[in-house]
């Protein structure tokens, strides 16, 4: 088994449980030993916290690389905010200026970063020590004929030099993912926008998700394929509110790819915590019919 | 942006905003913009509102040194959507989403940052979190067979928000 440091970060354990659930049931199943980080705190999240104060933002941000380093794992994260702060702090820190800036602010709680911890994300952990045919000889029940379209989000690509995922505009490592567990993966023509989270004007991203939610439409895709759990909030409720203020009910809901993956496992629809979400992926349950029948 | 410079008023570049700029992480990037525009055609921030967000011009406003325009109450600097695509295409690594950013600090120094963000930031300054623990999240998870959320050393923590003695001004 090989073993990594878990950084769960807030929006997972804290609002989806049910996401964390089925990341750890599944990464079981991929051979990946989890390492819980006792101690650790908020990434800090890329948008508000790193908008009030850069450096206090990455002294957190070091902290939090540093309960791995004194372990030394390499850390794994769920969530592509969290990535993105920690591979950034990874990154500036090479710095050796920045580097002393912020270990002075850590020397007061006697800490030192040293920057021996690399930051994976989950799905380049999979795709780089688990590999897509593992993923697949791990599935139980493939779900043949699930057209998933693909919502990348933002913070898993870019910028690319920093987060070195995938190539930004042409990404596959969702695709490959969703395609080993036996679905077929659909690139709609807006597959690359923003989910609009961090933006004050509302008007923006009401209309960005709008646009968004047409293209999938469009494609008749099942379900939308979710890595990001900002993104999943906003696609789950905030689809409500789209629906409301376009009078259009697209009713796509969004699945998190590692519950997708639980399920494809064969870990059952009732125990993913699906009746959770204001969208449900109701299409999931025709692969339960088969199984059963 | 509406507010843009008239090409033939004499520019009075505020130099006092330029050096706290640069005195941010990364906020001194800006200095290397040719105003190429690169960073325009994909921001969907830009797309979305019409023109009226746009980097571009945001950056020129920094090279200008024309801060009262970025740095008021409102800024339409809180219309980025953080989504880096003009981090990806810049030729020449300005960054501009980290100049906002790095403008973003000035603003919350000022006390100028929206509620919502705010709001945000209390409850990480507060509980280490963004999500505040509590009961009814910890039952949720006993449903799945994970323990209660364990707890944040937020007295160490909140050391590391105080800036050193030589760290400059990021205050």
């Amino acid at each position: 088994m090989k073993k990594f440091a878990f950084f769960p970060g807030c929006l997972i354990p804290a609002r989806h449980p049910a996401m964390e659930f089925a990341i750890r049931a599944t990464l079981e199943k991929l051979e990946i030993e989890i390492v819980d980080l006792e101690g650790a705190s908020c990434c800090p999240d890329p948008i508000y916290f790193k908008s009030k104060d850069k450096l206090s933002w990455l002294a957190v941000a070091a902290r939090n690389l540093t309960l791995a380093e004194d372990l030394g794992l390499d850390i794994f994260t769920n969530c592509s905010g969290c990535t993105a702060t920690l591979s950034e702090t990874y990154h500036l820190l090479q710095d050796e200026e920045l580097r002393d800036q912020v270990n002075q602010r850590l020397a007061r709680v006697d800490r030192e970063y040293r920057g021996t911890s690399r930051i994976r994300h989950i799905a380049t952990l999979v795709r780089d020590e688990v590999g897509y045919e593992k993923v697949q000889e791990s599935v139980v029940r493939p779900l043949e004929g699930l057209k998933v379209a693909i919502h990348y989000g933002c913070h898993l690509l870019k910028p690319s030099r920093i987060m070195q995922v995938d190539n930004p505009d042409n990404p596959e490592v969702m695709e490959k993912l969703v395609e080993a567990l036996g679905a077929s993966p659909v690139r709609h023509r807006n597959w690359y926008l923003c989910c609009g989270k961090a933006c004050q004007d509302e008007s923006i991203p009401n209309q960005m998700m709008h646009d968004l939610l047409e293209t999938v439409n469009d494609e008749e895709a099942d379900i939308l394929g979710m890595i990001c759990p900002t993104c999943f909030g906003q696609f789950d409720h905030g689809q409500m509110k789209i629906a409301k203020l376009f009078e259009e009910d697209f009713s796509t809901p969004p699945v998190y790819y590692f519950q997708l993956l639980a399920f494809a496992q064969g870990v059952p629809y009732e125990n993913l915590g699906f009746e959770r979400q204001r969208f449900k992926p109701k299409a999931l349950q025709r692969f339960e019919e088969v199984a059963a029948g | 942006m509406a507010s843009q410079p008239d090409k033939n008023d004499v520019v009075r570049v505020d130099f006092a905003f330029k050096r706290e700029l640069a005195e941010k992480v990364e906020g001194d990037l800006a200095s290397y913009c040719y105003q190429c525009g690169a960073c325009v055609g994909d921001c969907p921030a830009t797309t979305y509102s019409d023109g009226a967000f746009n980097p571009r011009e945001i950056m020129l406003m920094v090279l200008y040194g024309l801060g009262d325009e970025l740095i008021r109450e409102g800024s339409i600097l809180w219309d980025c959507t953080n989504c880096y695509t003009c981090h990806e295409r810049c030729p020449q690594q300005v960054k501009p989403v980290e100049v906002i950013i790095s403008m973003k600090n000035m603003l919350s120094d000022r006390g100028f940052a929206p509620t919502s963000a705010e709001k945000v930031i209390k409850t990480f300054e507060e509980t280490g979190r963004t999500v505040p623990p509590n009961p009814a999240i910890d039952k949720q998870r006993a449903k799945f067979g994970l323990p209660p959320l364990p707890p944040v050393p937020m007295e160490e923590i909140s050391k590391l928000f105080e800036p050193a003695n030589d760290e400059g001004s990021p205050e």
